[in-house]
């Protein structure tokens, strides 16, 4: 049976693909008409450590004190559980889901590729795994940024107009960096460490967190994310977020990613950006050639002159030498995973969900630059209906886990329902984190941010998920009357 | 006792492993052959040439007193067999790779650590030559540490902190695999039992990228104040000027340059002769670019690596703004936002200096005289032709004497702050002052010209001896407090010296003062042999002032800049000591100087370098890895993250983070 995929223009294209039988889910979809609207919102923010998960819950009443509920995923992922959690928390968060949902999903929103917001989608043969839980609640449409649109990257490629070269070397890009990630964790094992030993680990995490598809585990949940649906949607800034239907009488407004087409600098002079993405192509596929070469390769650079020494009985004239080496190699390649990061993070969903007087934003991890569209380069009569919409948020899933650069000041200095504004604001802040895994102290880019930290909490209703206990609870549920 | 020589030769890759020659069409000269052609007359082989560095005693390496080779590579946690060399019974090191097959050249990582040693070596012998006397390292240490294969990446750079040379390696493309002689598929070759895939990338083979690090290391060594903060012509001088060193040094090779010349122009010719309408300064530019495309080996466009090839290529298709169609205005270029991004902003350097080259060259080649066919009447100018060898010739004496121009320019720069209008007046002066006639070649000529047609006139307006050197000291300065024979070595008595004269020098007294250097120099005229003894002393100023506090110096702050923010701004000066110890030259940016600290301080706010998370330990902007960011902070990837420093509609992305 024939499945649609739509890109955020709308234009349905069909795949083909094995489906089950959808009868049970049509006839539950059938009952909400476009009239119907919410009258209660629960939303549950799990513990899952380093990472994102939530599970949005509209609930629509229906005649006879009967109610619908649509249920939306939104990520599903960590990096790092915490000290005191068990070790199969993401399958109990899985069955938790799929308990609450009583299995049936209509939507999975996966924000970006990082393995800290879709690792719980990854499955394995048994089908036992967390994805295989969530794909066996069936969800009716998956939503990704446009960036992941396969037919994206084919359409891109055809001749010849500026912008979808410039598409396609974007996106090849991407790719690239994520092979370069992969190559990035092979070769840190071989690094001895030099002056600084948290460079290892801070490398390791993001590295970890940017392999993409490269690493198998990542590779099964992108997988799944694409096949567990009926239909996929590639969203970008404006375009229909794919929940029109599943979500009546919920505005859900996709604020971010911008296209390339979007990006100002890009209008004002399309050819040197065509350049210039060819280069960034290039460039990372460079980048991804000399990671993979060396893995390939499996022998020696040169066989027969190779090393005589071994760990660090090294001749003495070359010690100080080698530690110096290791250390610029390994900032060399912390600065490569950060930018892939940062270039991934930016490629974040940016959701804001109006119903009624509530405005929920949920951006991911979206940074400054995926946000500098919707805050500055959109035209001005867009741009000041979406200031309207920020100004009004009633809820915040405070981006990036509230790293330094996820909430750009002109954002939270938007918010008009903050208590340290007035004294009957009532904006709920959320964060998803836990401390110690991503930054440090010492250059001001620890995560959660301190400084940030201490503005939640004076303008909010502040929660992070590091207040529940890892064992005995594993969500917060927040429960808002529409 | 066995003859001491002062000079050991050394097999080096002439360009890049890609530029290669048939049997038939071997250059010759200085470029030398393998030893046996296997395939024949239509085999090719890749271009090797022998270079002379200082003799020394090396330690396996190899190792010698100014360069340690330590070939240890990061990405794998190998280190590779060293390079030990036997002493031949007349006191030589013999050089095991003469005439030696590609196969070897390319998979014996000996090999590679001999090229880079040789090179670097080479490049510090030019430097010494040009300025009479030893140059150090600008750090502590006496050695500069070199690693050929240091990691596997496209890239290549000087590190200050780690007080080394840096080279990576990367696979080559394969729509660009040539078939290597010996080999099967191309892909493996066999050599004595040592096997390895050659589809490798060794930034470490080629010469003008181990020429323009070893370069970084050298003006950092003469000038390291040059990696502060400043101008965009700072910033792109260290890059602008690593290139033009790179580039001459190649045309300075006989062989490499023959290849060039005449590409892609279609008036006739052949191995012996060149035709004189290939020798205009255009028809000679258009094949230079050619050339460079070729010579430099696809694999390292610098676009694409951040190995700045394509800009050596870009910056000699840079014409003069007056031959642009329609005709700019000088100040074209320097107008242009893309040219305060460093890279960009060192081509128009390069520009001025390889469009007066060409010059030049063109101008020596007028007076030699024709090359006729035997036999032939005189053929009309149309079919005119010149002796290759000549031709060449001239062109690599021509790189020479602008390498040592070059380079000599550096001790009459100022310290800080330099920009490139002041590289030009230290040109002229320098070489005025070893070589007054210019009327042999007009190199001094020819450079104002080239580089007032790219809106780059003199510093100096001194109209005394010659237009655009530097000035003498117009006021008087006691000498009677300070001995003549420390002054020539002594750091503290050129200090002494200063403080007596430092209203006369016109120095801030408040500012904190350090001399940097005390050089003694003796330069020779290659033309007479006339020698040139001066002593050269460097000395900076840096303080720390509040916004607020600058205007009462006329010196404007950026209008965000709150009133109470804390600068650092720097001046210094260069003075010349002539031979009886008398101030020759002072050249110097005074520390308050109102135009050029209000130009310093609105681009540096500008472009975010006021930034407390961009500054790194010792008042080092990027903590002694600035060449490696540079190139590194190219590559960052989404829209609006081109350039994430600048402001975005008049506002800083650094204020949007939670600092």
């Amino acid at each position: 049976m024939a499945k649609k995929s739509k890109t955020s223009s709308g234009r349905d294209r069909t795949r083909s693909r094995n489906t089950t039988n959808g009868s049970t889910s049509a006839a539950r979809m059938n009952r909400l008409t476009s009239k119907s609207k919410p009258s209660k919102l629960i939303l549950r923010a799990y513990q899952v450590g380093f990472g994102d998960c939530f599970l949005l819950t509209f609930q629509y009443r229906l005649k006879a004190n009967k109610t619908e509920e649509r249920h939306v995923l939104i990520d599903f992922g960590s990096t790092a559980k915490p000290i005191d959690a068990p070790e199969d928390l993401m399958l109990r968060v899985a069955e938790d889901i799929q308990k609450t949902c009583k299995g049936k999903l209509h939507a999975v929103v996966a924000t970006h590729r990082h393995k800290d917001h879709i690792s719980g989608f990854a499955t394995n043969d048994k089908g036992t795994a967390p994805g295989n839980i969530i794909a066996g609640c069936k969800p009716e449409v998956v939503i990704q940024p446009w960036t992941e649109d396969p037919e994206a990257k084919r359409n891109a490629t055809k001749p010849t107009k500026v912008r979808r070269k410039v598409n396609a070397a974007f996106l090849a890009s991407m790719g690239y960096m994520q092979a370069v990630s992969s190559s990035v964790l092979a070769e840190a094992r071989h690094l001895r460490l030099g002056p600084n030993p948290n460079l290892f680990d801070q490398l390791k995490f993001l590295a970890e967190d940017n392999e993409g598809d490269k690493n198998l585990k990542n590779k099964s949940a992108i997988d799944n994310l694409n096949s567990m649906a009926k239909e996929n949607f590639y969203v970008s800034f404006g375009s229909k977020s794919g929940l029109e239907t599943i979500l009546p009488s919920v505005k859900t407004h996709v604020l971010g990613p911008p296209t390339l087409e979007q990006s100002e600098e890009i209008k004002k002079e399309a050819r040197k950006h065509e350049e210039f993405w060819m280069l960034q192509e290039e460039f990372w596929m460079l980048q991804a050639d000399a990671g993979n070469g060396m893995r390939s390769d499996g022998g020696p650079l040169f066989q027969g002159f190779q090393s005589l020494y071994s760990n660090m009985r090294t001749p003495l004239h070359t010690r100080r030498f080698i530690r110096q080496l290791n250390n610029v190699r390994a900032t060399q390649l912390l600065e490569i995973v950060r930018i892939l990061d940062d270039a991934m993070n930016n490629t974040s969903i940016i959701l804001l969900f109006e119903i009624g007087d509530h405005k929920l934003l949920f951006p991911g991890d979206a940074q400054i630059e995926d946000w500098n569209y919707a805050l500055r380069d959109a035209p001005e009569k867009e741009r000041e209906k979406i200031h309207a919409l920020l100004e009004d948020v009633s809820l915040y899933k405070v981006g990036h886990h509230a790293s330094l650069n996820a909430t750009p000041h002109t954002l939270w200095d938007m918010f008009r329902r903050r208590r340290d504004k007035q004294p009957r604001g009532d904006l709920q802040t959320i964060v998803s984190t836990l401390e110690g895994q991503h930054g440090s102290q010492r250059n001001r880019s620890e995560v959660p941010r301190k400084t940030l930290v201490k503005a939640l909490k004076k303008g909010s209703e502040y929660f992070s998920t590091q207040e529940l206990n890892g064992d005995g609870e594993i969500c917060k549920v927040f429960s808002i009357d529409l | 006792m066995a003859y001491q020589y002062r000079m050991q030769k050394f097999t080096i890759i002439a360009q890049d492993p890609s530029v290669r020659s048939k049997k038939n069409d071997w250059p010759g000269g200085d470029i030398q052959p393998p030893i046996s052609w296997a395939g024949g007359d239509e085999e090719e082989a890749i271009l090797t040439a022998e270079v002379n560095v200082p003799a020394e005693e090396l330690a396996p390496g190899p190792r010698g007193y100014r360069v340690q080779v330590i070939d240890y590579n990061s990405s794998t946690g190998e280190i590779y067999t060293p390079v030990e060399y036997k002493l031949l019974e007349e006191g030589k090191y013999c050089d095991p790779f003469i005439g030696e097959p590609d196969a070897m050249l390319l998979t014996n990582p000996t090999f590679h650590a001999q090229n880079v040693y040789a090179i670097v070596m080479k490049t510090l012998a030019r430097f010494e030559f040009a300025l009479g006397r030893r140059v150090s390292w600008s750090f502590d240490g006496h050695q500069l540490q070199v690693a050929p294969h240091a990691f596997a990446d496209a890239n290549a750079f000087y590190s200050k902190r780690d007080r080394a040379l840096l080279f990576g390696y990367f696979p080559r493309r394969k729509s660009n695999s040539q078939q290597i002689s010996g080999g099967g598929n191309g892909e493996v070759l066999a050599f004595e039992g040592h096997t390895a895939k050659m589809e490798w990338v060794f930034t470490c083979l080629s010469h003008d990228i181990v020429v323009h690090e070893t370069t970084h290391a050298l003006v950092d060594g003469l000038r390291e104040r040059y990696t502060d903060p400043s101008s965009p012509d700072q910033a792109g001088f260290h890059e602008g000027f690593a290139d033009v060193i790179a580039l001459l040094s190649i045309f300075s090779l006989p062989g490499v340059v023959g290849r060039v010349i005449d590409l892609g122009n279609q008036a006739g010719g052949d191995s012996q002769r060149i035709a004189l309408e290939n020798l205009d300064a255009k028809a000679l530019r258009k094949s230079v670019i050619l050339g460079l495309g070729e010579e430099f080996g696809q694999e390292l466009d610098d676009s694409v690596t951040g190995i700045r090839k394509t800009a050596l290529r870009r910056s000699v298709e840079m014409k003069p703004p007056a031959e642009m169609v329609p005709p700019q205005p000088a100040d074209y270029y320097t107008k242009q936002e893309e040219f305060k991004e460093p890279h960009r902003r060192g081509e128009l350097l390069v520009a001025a200096m390889m469009n007066a080259f060409l010059r030049v060259w063109c101008e020596r080649l007028k007076r030699l005289g024709d090359a006729p066919i035997p036999g032939a009447n005189r053929q009309p100018a149309r079919e005119r032709f010149l002796d290759r060898r000549r031709v060449v010739e001239e062109g690599a004496a021509v790189a020479e004497y602008m390498i040592t121009m070059s380079i000599r320019a550096l001790d009459y720069t100022p310290p800080t702050d330099l920009e490139f209008c002041d590289f030009l007046s230290a040109l002229l002066t320098g070489d005025y002052e070893i070589r007054p006639d210019d009327s042999k070649y007009n190199f001094r000529k020819t450079l104002k010209e080239s580089f007032l047609a790219y809106g780059m006139a003199p510093t100096s307006k001194y109209g005394g001896d010659e237009e655009g050197i530097w000035e003498p000291p117009n006021h008087s300065l006691r000498y009677d407090r300070t001995r003549f024979e420390s002054l020539t070595r002594d750091p503290d008595e050129v200090f002494r010296f200063i403080w007596e004269n430092r209203e006369a020098l016109g120095l801030e007294e408040g500012a904190y003062t350090r001399v940097l250097s005390v050089r003694p120099c003796m330069r020779t005229n290659p033309d007479d042999g006339f020698v040139l003894r001066e002593t050269v002393a460097e000395y900076y100023q840096q303080l720390n002032i509040m916004g607020d506090e600058l205007k009462q110096y006329g010196i404007k702050t950026p209008p965000e800049m709150p009133a109470d923010f804390t600068v650092t701004i720097y001046g210094g000066g260069s003075l010349i000591f002539d031979e009886f110890g008398r101030v020759k030259f002072h050249v110097r940016n005074r520390i308050l100087n109102p135009e050029r600290q209000t130009r310093r301080l609105k681009y540096l706010w500008e472009y975010g370098y006021f930034d407390p998370s961009m500054a790194a330990d010792g008042g080092d902007f990027y903590g002694g890895r600035r060449f490696a960011e540079i190139h590194r902070k190219r590559f960052n990837i989404f829209p609006g993250m081109l350039n994430k420093r600048r402001s975005i509609n008049g506002e800083k992305i650094e204020n949007e983070q939670w600092a």
